[in-house]
């Protein structure tokens, strides 16, 4: 049965996931004409895409392995670099071999490179320690390519701003529960809405998987299987840019030999172990894996072993078992659009899984493209030139403001928000106010966060601003943006809450690094909150 | 240079172990490196709130009987409520008025508006004697516009909690207008600069007067007296109401005056503070140092019968952490510390954190030992003793303090 104001719960198409996926889904999609509604279960980006690397990968990783993923690769990044410049730094890439590798790699390296399109230049080991003086100086050989940085925190939320503009509703905090089936059908979802635990119901005879790792449990709820296997990855965060250029291993690829610079911040990664299903909801860094990504590091950058590292964390990535192959030892890194209707038979239902960050756009475009056939819409994809939000303007600055914010903070709030930035009130002293220093976020960027870019609590605000990413880890900011937060939700009881669980969210990414400055800042923040503060006891009650 | 004492760090435990060995008639000086944790402190000093165990403390002077004997207190033992009156008459003495009594933990009123346990309270603020006492029926709680760091929403909804009525409003100065131009200038510290002018604080004053008659109670924030408590006084003369005065978050105005006084009444003794120096090196002879090199005096070595670590925990790097280990850096001290990273930390941000009990090992009379041993002349103060946290037991404050003094009366000329 379906609801008396079914208008408004009926969809061409539903997508299941916040995630990059997700959301470049639902703009193409809502792009091409579908009455689209994205359901995510917390904040857009909470899964894999906010827990990864941020490389603008070139494709020159894969060139030798593998070079369908090459060859995606290296054009996703050339549309990225034109349709979300305001996500990308275009810091190019460093392959660099060390006495200790095989310089014999290197030729069939670039040859891999050649051949997948990726403008690969081998370069003199001193002319790498001049473009990029971190660099490990034992370097016997070392390869250019057209690496660079990506912001995944940006990337989903332009496409998502451009999804509604285009007509898509976007319900996060609200998770799937069931799927609805009707003869066989899926015919829609039940989702809980976890504000208010009520449960809604939403019909569209298609709904799109794209939840990640938790698309494996999403399959079941239709019927299907899928062989998924949950991918640790480990990485740190160190709390300055080492490198402004990405260095990467010229080997096959390993544990920990990718250090990209991005934003204020450089990282090193990743550590790669399957893991159960039960974990995927709690990743926790071991100290073993600490130990590992700062050994490896040191050998791309010496300057590593001095460097204070601000947070630990991990991502999940979903890898899938190919379907000729049910043991799930040829495992596929590659794009995998399963369609449950001739896969499977039960129509309705389709996932999008695999790939990564960096084939998004692809992977949204195949998906939509499936979508289309099913729905008999004609229309062709065009995500791969119209720019996103915040990437379409070549000033991005308003004119005319009476008051304009400081060079500086002007510089982050474009950086950040592109030429959405023109949104941020800058009128007065008061909207200037720094809430966080070390990423120079003023109340008029918070303000705008929480009017128009969906932010719920004090993670959402950080993904949207950088609040509490910088060197301090949310010291006073934290307290200076729930109280923000409090009066634009007007609760504080729920402010209060939130700030614990944000404190709690960023130590749970420092102890696995607390030592040296990291501890003493650690040793500050919780002086401060829970000696006098008092939080420690709030939590109690 | 020679002196009795060379004490190494000026916080609350160097400075109140400096005051007391001057008045004794030692000769002192005092290697400060800058702020101390007084610069962030509550306005309140703790003695201790809970057991390590977690249960709560009603009088601490009972409690510490229970604490195992690695604790500061522990080795102080039956002195401990003579020493918890001299330090109160210390204060007191020096011109920071405080309340509170060793036998009787009372209430304090923290930034978000709750309460904590505590043992004493400078007079600005308010002490209260249970944790749900309310200040009054209907509050006018009062900000600054555009300072950031006090809450008044979150302070409100603590005292609507225990039943007040709030209202909240914010008043603005032309006084303040330069401040807010720049973007990270409306800070406590700053404001309370401002408001060191009399006629500006009367300009306060007069909004106040007419913005609280319908209220019973005027709640502000502690933005109010850098170098006295003056400008707090006069609030509370000029208003008709009670005015009650809640903490912000750091830097903390009354802290910064504590520290100020602290370190004048010492110089008025005739101590030598040295502001914006560090140890760098120190002679170490059998069982004994000589003297110690600092980085502003070069060659100019200070020699001194006595030494005093008063160098502060992590944050103040009296202690350092490394990936496997915790070291003490001025005189390579022996420090008690588990080798195991994984067992430092609690996965609770808000929990007891065992790095947090680490520090330099001393025997019963809190001498330091270097390589197991004993040096006859060196002592440890404060928090970076190890045996006890801070946080967890809420006794930074008391620990600083009575150590500091129990080593001051300790030592020969």
């Amino acid at each position: 049965m379906k609801n008396c104001n079914s208008e408004n719960n009926e969809f061409d198409v539903i997508i299941i996931g916040g995630g990059i996926t997700g959301a470049g889904t639902a703009r193409d999609c809502a792009l091409r004409g579908m009455k689209v509604l994205l359901v995510e279960r917390f904040d857009f980006a909470a899964g894999a895409t906010g827990r990864n690397h941020g490389l603008l990968h070139s494709g020159a990783r894969y060139a030798v392995t593998d070079k369908e993923s090459a060859t995606e690769c290296i054009k996703e990044n050339m549309i990225l670099r034109k349709i979300a410049k305001h996500c990308v730094e275009e810091n190019d890439g460093l392959f660099i071999s060390l006495p200790e590798d095989d310089i014999n790699f290197q030729s069939k390296f670039v040859e891999s490179c050649q051949a997948a399109g990726i403008n690969a230049q081998i370069i003199d080991p001193a002319e790498a320690r001049r473009i990029e003086p971190s660099v490990n100086s034992t370097l016997i050989g070392a390869v250019k390519v057209p690496d660079g940085s990506v912001d995944p925190f940006r990337l989903t939320l332009a496409n998502i701003i451009d999804a509604k503009a285009n007509g898509a509703k976007v319900l996060v905090y609200h998770e799937v529960v069931e799927l609805i089936k009707e003869q066989g059908r899926i015919i829609g979802v039940t989702v809980v809405n976890h504000k208010t635990q009520e449960n809604n119901k939403y019909y569209a005879p298609l709904t799109i998987n794209a939840a990640g790792i938790w698309g494996h449990r999403i399959a079941e709820m239709a019927g299907a299987k899928i062989g998924m296997f949950p991918a640790k990855g480990s990485l740190l965060i160190f709390g300055h840019r080492v490198n402004n250029i990405v260095l990467n291993r010229c080997r096959k690829p390993a544990d920990a030999d990718i250090l990209v610079p991005g934003d204020t911040i450089c990282l090193i990664g990743t550590t790669s172990s399957h893991v159960g299903f039960d974990e995927v909801d709690n990743m926790r860094v071991t100290s073993e894996e600490v130990d590992l990504l700062l050994r490896e590091g040191q050998k791309l950058a010496p300057a590593l072993a001095t460097t204070r590292i601000l947070r630990a964390y991990a991502g999940v990535r979903p890898l899938v078992a190919a379907d000729n192959d049910p043991s799930g030892r040829n495992i596929s890194r590659g794009i995998v659009l399963l369609d449950h209707e001739t896969r499977d038979g039960i129509p309705g239902f389709a996932t999008i899984t695999g790939g990564k960050l960096m084939t998004y756009r692809l992977m949204a475009e195949w998906a939509t493209d499936l979508a289309c056939k099913k729905l008999g819409i004609d229309k062709p994809c065009v995500t791969m030139t119209e720019a996103l939000p915040g990437s379409r303007e070549e000033e991005p600055m308003p004119k005319g403001k009476t008051y304009d914010l400081s060079n500086r903070i002007k510089r982050s709030t474009v950086g950040r928000h592109g030429d959405m930035a023109s949104k941020i009130a800058s009128d007065n002293e008061f909207d200037n106010s720094l809430v966080c220093e070390c990423e120079d976020v003023s109340v008029g960027e918070v303000q705008y966060a929480l009017k128009e870019l969906d932010v719920h609590n004090m993670e959402d605000l950080r993904h949207r601003t950088r609040v509490g990413m910088g060197t301090c880890q949310g010291e006073l900011c934290a307290c200076r943006a729930a109280g923000l937060l409090s009066e634009a939700h007007n609760c504080a009881h729920q402010a209060k809450a939130d700030l614990a669980k944000f404190l709690n969210e960023r130590w749970k990414g420092m102890y696995p690094v607390a030592w040296g400055e990291a501890l003493r800042e650690s040793e500050y923040t919780q002086w401060v909150y829970s000696g006098i503060c008092g939080m420690n006891k709030m939590e109690e009650k | 240079m020679k002196f009795d004492t060379v004490i190494i760090g000026g916080g609350l435990a160097g400075l109140a172990c400096g005051i007391r060995l001057q008045n004794r008639g030692f000769k002192c000086a005092i290697v400060s490196a800058g702020q101390s944790a007084l610069h962030f402190s509550s306005g309140s000093f703790d003695l201790l709130n809970e057991l390590p165990d977690g249960t709560a403390v009603a009088n601490p002077e009972k409690a510490i009987h229970l604490l195992d004997k690695k604790h500061p207190y522990a080795k102080i033992g039956d002195k401990f409520p003579v020493y918890t009156q001299e330090a109160k008459q210390l204060l007191l003495d020096a011109g920071i008025e405080v309340q509170g009594d060793s036998k009787r933990n009372s209430y304090r009123i923290t930034p978000m508006g709750t309460t904590m346990p505590t043992w004493l309270t400078l007079t600005d603020f308010t002490t209260l004697e249970t944790p749900n006492e309310v200040i009054g029926k209907k509050i006018l709680l009062v900000n600054i516009a555009g300072f950031l760091d006090f809450n008044t929403k979150f302070v409100a909804d603590a005292f609507e909690t225990n039943g007040a009525e709030c209202k909240i409003i914010s008043v603005s100065l032309p006084e303040f207008e330069k401040l807010r131009q720049s973007p990270t200038e409306m800070r406590s510290a700053n404001i309370a600069r401002v408001l060191e002018n009399e006629n500006t604080l009367n300009a306060l004053v007069a909004k106040l007067k007419e913005a609280s008659k319908s209220f019973d109670t005027v709640a502000l924030p502690a933005v109010f007296g850098l170098s006295s408590n003056d400008p707090v006084k006069k609030i509370k003369q000029l208003l008709d109401i009670p005015v009650h005065i809640i903490p912000t978050m750091p830097p903390s105005v009354a802290g910064i005056r504590t520290q100020k006084r602290l370190r004048r009444v010492f110089e008025l003794a005739g101590g030598f503070y040295m502001l914006g120096d560090s140890v760098v090196n120190a002679e170490i002879g059998d069982g004994k140092i000589y003297n110690v090199y600092t980085v502003n005096h070069g060659d100019i070595a200070l020699y001194a019968d006595n030494f005093i670590l008063a160098s502060g925990s992590f944050f103040s790097n009296g202690l350092c952490a490394s990936m496997d280990g915790v070291t003490e850096p001025v005189f390579g001290a022996d420090v008690d510390f588990d080798p195991n990273r994984n067992t430092w930390y609690n996965a609770s941000v808000f929990g007891a954190q065992r790095y947090r009990t680490f520090g330099v090992a001393t025997d019963d009379q809190f001498r330091i030992k270097i390589n197991g041993k004993v040096q006859d002349n060196v002592y440890a103060i404060g928090s970076v003793l190890s045996g006890f946290d801070a946080l967890q037991e809420g006794c930074g404050a008391g620990v600083s303090l009575l150590t500091a003094l129990y080593v001051a009366d300790h030592l020969k000329k």
